[in-house]
């Protein structure tokens, strides 16, 4: 299929252009930026809400693009695409830039890429086109042992930065296909099983004591009050402080005084929470839980199964995203560096999800203009 | 896609949806716990990490003497200090900075455990009063110890040194005895007077502390002032000391050991309080020097006890005019009843020696020559008890009231006094009663009282309440009066004063002490030499040891046609009081009523302001004896 530049053409993508999603993208990055804004002000971080607005705009426009770009023949050029993704990994590892002990970073002419943002969904693009042939309930477990075997080099790529928290975002990939073909309960139980009694073996004889205390640490942060356990803490404050109503635009004591770290990336999220209050997790919570709703809706729309897994799949990563972060600056997950969609500072994080909503669009615009 | 495939796919999905709302579900909930539940205990902690709430000590009353002299100034100084949110709390940190202060490790983890248990709203000093030299090892420290700050404080400083130790006391930090005496009266960490007038109107010098909250930021850098309670500084006040009259009282002291209260007879206002030796206030407002430990605390001499209200000497012959007032009242002997001294008398089976043989005198005589035999005659007369009640009548039983602290009692034995103090005997023997009658035996009296009986005698039966404060600072910077207790009248009957009154003046004019007379100022005044060991005869007396020699006393009043000051002086170990008190004393009133009005001390505010020549308020004035203008005595020295 050609790209739509007739008018006539264009006319009728403008009319499925997803509204929701269009609304939602538009006022999430809004009341992100207004976050960066308070949580910058005054620090060495000042003018990222600018960099940030920046980004949201190429990233707006990107997905706009995208959205009218066919994502068939975006899904038959995945392999080449799939390769450069991890050539450019490999670059990285040899030239990359290091950024608080990860090399995930290209850096050229005060621009800085991190290319394992983009990977992500390269990747899934790649395994829904790989799966793409066979129906949903039609996948055999070799087919999921396979597409594992495609997700693979690129994790094992991003472990090399080392970067565990990107890596992780990987996973969901791969989880919520065989829910989507159906799973005996059998295989969960024997999963769950043997995931324990692997875990007690390394625990228990391969593992080093400082391992372990690093283990320890990462799942309960107060045994490090001065290193991620003060961040949690103080990320805890941030929030109950914030109460029912919140203190406020740009008066949250825990964030205008810098008792909160890391609050334009990791943190940010308990910025929003100290000024806005509970309401406003509210209805931040609200806005992401329509997005992912809306983008299994159009899973459900789509006319192909490719567009089908890359729509599960990608609100298997907005969704692990939105989990992680929101529950570790809450203390209720483990403390690890995974930004939230839209709030968090990054140019590559932020472009990708761009790129990823403009891809749905396109699914959804496929489904509505047959 | 079949439909049968197509709907299942669709439930699948909707399961997934479910499950994201799910998940969006028990985040909220966890929001809710953090943002509803826990939200109160939560803005607490906020509130407490970013709002310091630190203590701004007032600065106390500056001290001046009756001229408006400053005796206690105000400086700024600079103190090593934590913070008390910055209190270390590993044992090693605690102990690394003891070893590079060179202080007890021990010492200093209890005074930071002490500080962090009670809550000290106030920095825990580590380091006071830092130099220059002080400052740089400071900062250095504080790149080593980030819990270290620098504080400004205000500091006293107390002027002329060891002038007015004993008067004026020093302060320090409020100690345990202190506070667990008066529990909550003190604060930890508090600057109070420890002791002298210092310690007994802390209350009016102390001030008002004031409160400075202010937002921090995550390293403790104010970023804003959140509150500002002004601290109010204490009450400045005037004393009325003379700091002339002091200075020539301890001048006159040189190293001799012993005390000296001179009081102004209209008001009971301590014109000159000196105890000797002396030490310097300013040597204990932070952390002392051995040498200065050693010099004033372990010094056998004790500079640091004011022997002026806490020293008790036998008052020696300084006593007699007690005895003589008794014995007049109870009418045992009549102005002109005479006694023939032999140079010693038997009483009681037991020889009593006099320092002369007097041949027959009169009680005026009696007094101005000191003869022992006369007043032994009058203790043969009278009853110890009777003596104790004249004591108590015009006062000297009691304790002066004086604005300083630990005053003692002077001890006027009594049979109770003995039944209830005496070590062995618990029985009067009437043989002691002799003793008394020449202030010897059980007799101690401390300088101040002695030098109050003498006033009562200078002011005609009136006894005074001495005292030390004489008027606050107003807010234009003028001194307010406060006015003195008004003296209670004894009611001493003027003849029997006329007799007393002619004795003392015989004294200076022709008696003990006439080597002490002062041209152009009528002395009135009693000579004392009590003996600290047992007696022994004159020849052997000069090769005796320091500490064995008599005490010498001079008590008196001038001038006669008017008196306005009475004073006590005792030196320790000097001999004869004639030979070495009266000679102060003298000193004392050659300042006071003829230095003085030549060579005044430059004057504060432009203006002398004379004790006696200060126009005062006709309520004020009826409070008073009716001051007459000293200008006679001044003009007649010429």
């Amino acid at each position: 299929m050609n790209l739509p530049m007739t008018p006539g053409a264009l006319n009728k993508s403008t009319r499925n252009l997803d509204p929701v999603l269009l609304f939602l993208v538009l006022v999430l990055s809004t009341l992100g930026t207004l976050t960066l804004y308070s949580a910058g002000k005054g620090t060495a971080h000042q003018a990222l809400w600018l960099r940030q607005s920046v980004w949201n705009g190429l990233g707006l426009l990107a997905m706009l693009l995208l959205s009218r770009f066919d994502y068939r023949r975006l899904a038959q050029s995945s392999l080449s695409i799939y390769i450069t993704g991890l050539l450019g990994l490999l670059v990285v590892l040899v030239i990359g830039h290091t950024v608080s002990g990860s090399k995930s970073w290209l850096t050229w002419g005060g621009i800085s890429l991190q290319p394992s943002e983009f990977v992500k969904w390269i990747v899934l693009l790649f395994v829904a086109h790989r799966l793409g042939t066979k129906s949903p309930e039609g996948l055999t477990n070799w087919d999921l042992v396979g597409a594992a075997g495609l997700l693979f080099f690129p994790m094992f790529l991003v472990l090399k930065q080392p970067d565990l928290g990107v890596a992780m975002t990987y996973s969901p990939i791969l989880l919520l296909f065989p829910l989507l073909r159906g799973i005996r309960w059998r295989w969960v139980v024997a999963g769950v099983l043997g995931f324990t009694l692997l875990s007690t073996v390394v625990w228990n004889y391969k593992l080093k004591t400082y391992q372990k205390e690093r283990i320890l640490t990462f799942i309960d942060p107060s045994r490090d009050l001065k290193g991620k356990g003060y961040q949690v803490n103080q990320s805890r404050i941030a929030i109950g402080a914030g109460g029912l109503w919140g203190k406020g635009f740009m008066s949250g004591s825990q964030t205008q005084l810098n008792f909160l770290p890391v609050k334009t990336t990791d943190f940010v999220f308990s910025v929003w929470a100290e000024e806005r209050g509970f309401v406003g997790i509210l209805i931040a919570l609200a806005l992401f839980g329509v997005l992912l709703h809306r983008i299994l809706a159009i899973a459900g729309e789509a006319t192909t199964a490719i567009g089908t897994y890359f729509c599960v799949g990608a609100a298997g990563i907005f969704g692990f995203h939105i989990l992680i972060n929101i529950g570790m600056v809450s203390g209720a997950l483990p403390t690890t560096g995974i930004p939230l969609p839209f709030f968090t500072y990054g140019g590559s994080s932020t472009l990708a999800f761009f790129l990823a909503l403009g891809i749905i669009m396109n699914i959804h615009h496929q489904a509505k203009s047959r | 896609m079949d439909l049968r495939q197509r709907n299942l796919l669709r439930k699948r999905l909707a399961t997934l949806q479910a499950a994201a709302w799910l998940m969006v579900l028990g985040l909220g909930l966890v929001y809710a716990w953090l943002q509803v539940v826990r939200r109160s205990e939560l803005q607490q902690l906020a509130l407490s990490q970013a709002v310091k709430v630190r203590t701004t000590p007032a600065p106390r009353g500056i001290i001046f003497d009756r001229n408006g002299h400053r005796l206690v100034d105000n400086r700024r100084a600079l103190h090593l200090v934590i913070q008390q949110e910055d209190l270390p709390k590993e044992a090693s940190q605690v102990e690394s900075l003891a070893q590079a202060l060179e202080q007890d490790p021990a010492q200093l983890a209890r005074r930071v455990q002490m500080a962090r248990s009670a809550g000290m709203k106030r920095s825990l000093i580590v380091q006071d009063n830092l130099d220059d030299s002080g400052l740089a090892r400071a900062e250095n420290l504080r790149a080593r110890f980030p819990f270290l700050s620098i504080e400004v404080a205000p500091r006293r400083v107390y002027q002329g040194d060891e002038l007015a130790a004993h008067v004026l006391g020093y302060v320090g930090e409020v100690n345990p005895q202190l506070m667990s005496k008066e529990p909550g009266r003190y604060q930890l960490g508090e600057i109070v007077g420890r002791s002298g007038f210092e310690a007994a109107r802390n209350d009016l010098l102390k001030g008002q502390d004031g409160q400075r909250k202010s937002l921090v930021d995550h390293l403790g850098r104010e970023v804003a002032l959140y509150g500002l309670e002004n601290s109010t500084p204490g009450q400045s006040v005037y004393l009325t000391l003379d700091s002339g009259l002091q200075k020539t009282m301890q001048d006159a002291f040189g190293e001799e050991r012993g005390a000296g209260v001179v009081i102004d007879l209209r008001d009971g206002g301590i014109l000159a309080l000196y105890s000797s030796p002396s030490f310097d206030p300013n040597a204990f407002l932070g952390h002392m020097s051995q040498e200065d430990v050693d010099l004033y605390v372990r010094n056998p001499t004790q500079p640091m006890l004011d022997r002026a209200t806490q020293g008790l000497y036998p008052p020696g012959s300084t006593y007699k005019l007690l005895i003589a007032l008794c014995a007049l009242e109870k009418g045992i002997i009549s102005p002109e009843s005479t006694f023939t001294c032999h140079g010693r008398k038997t009483y009681y089976g037991r020889e009593f020696r006099c320092d002369g043989v007097h041949g027959t005198l009169n009680l005026v005589q009696a007094i101005a020559r000191s003869c022992d035999v006369y007043f032994y005659e009058l203790g043969a007369r009278l009853d110890v008890d009777e003596i104790h009640a004249t004591a108590a009548k015009y006062g000297l039983t009691e304790l002066t009231q004086v604005d300083l602290p630990n005053e003692l009692p002077s001890r006027i034995p009594s049979r109770d006094w003995k039944a209830r103090h005496g070590r062995k005997e618990k029985k009067w023997y009437a043989g002691e009663t002799i003793s008394v009658a020449i202030g010897q035996g059980q007799n101690g009296v401390t300088p101040i009282a002695l030098a109050r009986f003498y006033a009562m005698l200078g002011a005609k039966g009136k006894v005074l309440t001495p005292h030390l404060l004489y008027g606050q600072r107003d807010e234009s910077g003028q001194m307010k009066i406060i006015p003195p207790q008004k003296p209670r009248d004894a009611g001493l009957d003027p003849k029997v004063w006329a007799v007393l009154d002619e004795g003392l003046y015989e004294v200076v004019r022709s008696g003990t002490a006439h080597k002490s007379a002062l041209p152009g100022v009528t002395m009135c005044g009693k000579t004392g030499t009590s003996q600290v060991t047992t007696f022994v005869d004159k020849a052997h007396y000069r090769t005796l040891a320091k500490q064995f020699r008599d005490n010498a006393l001079f008590a008196g009043y001038a001038p006669r046609e008017n008196p306005q000051i009475a004073w006590a002086v005792v030196v320790e170990n000097a001999g004869f009081g004639a030979d070495a008190a009266a000679p102060i004393a003298r000193k004392l009133c050659q300042y006071w009523f003829l230095d003085r009005l030549k060579k005044p001390l430059p004057p504060p505010g432009g203006k002398l302001p004379d004790a006696f020549e200060e126009p005062q308020s006709d309520e004020a004035e009826q409070d008073q004896e009716p001051a007459a203008p000293p200008k006679p005595q001044a003009d007649g020295a010429r």
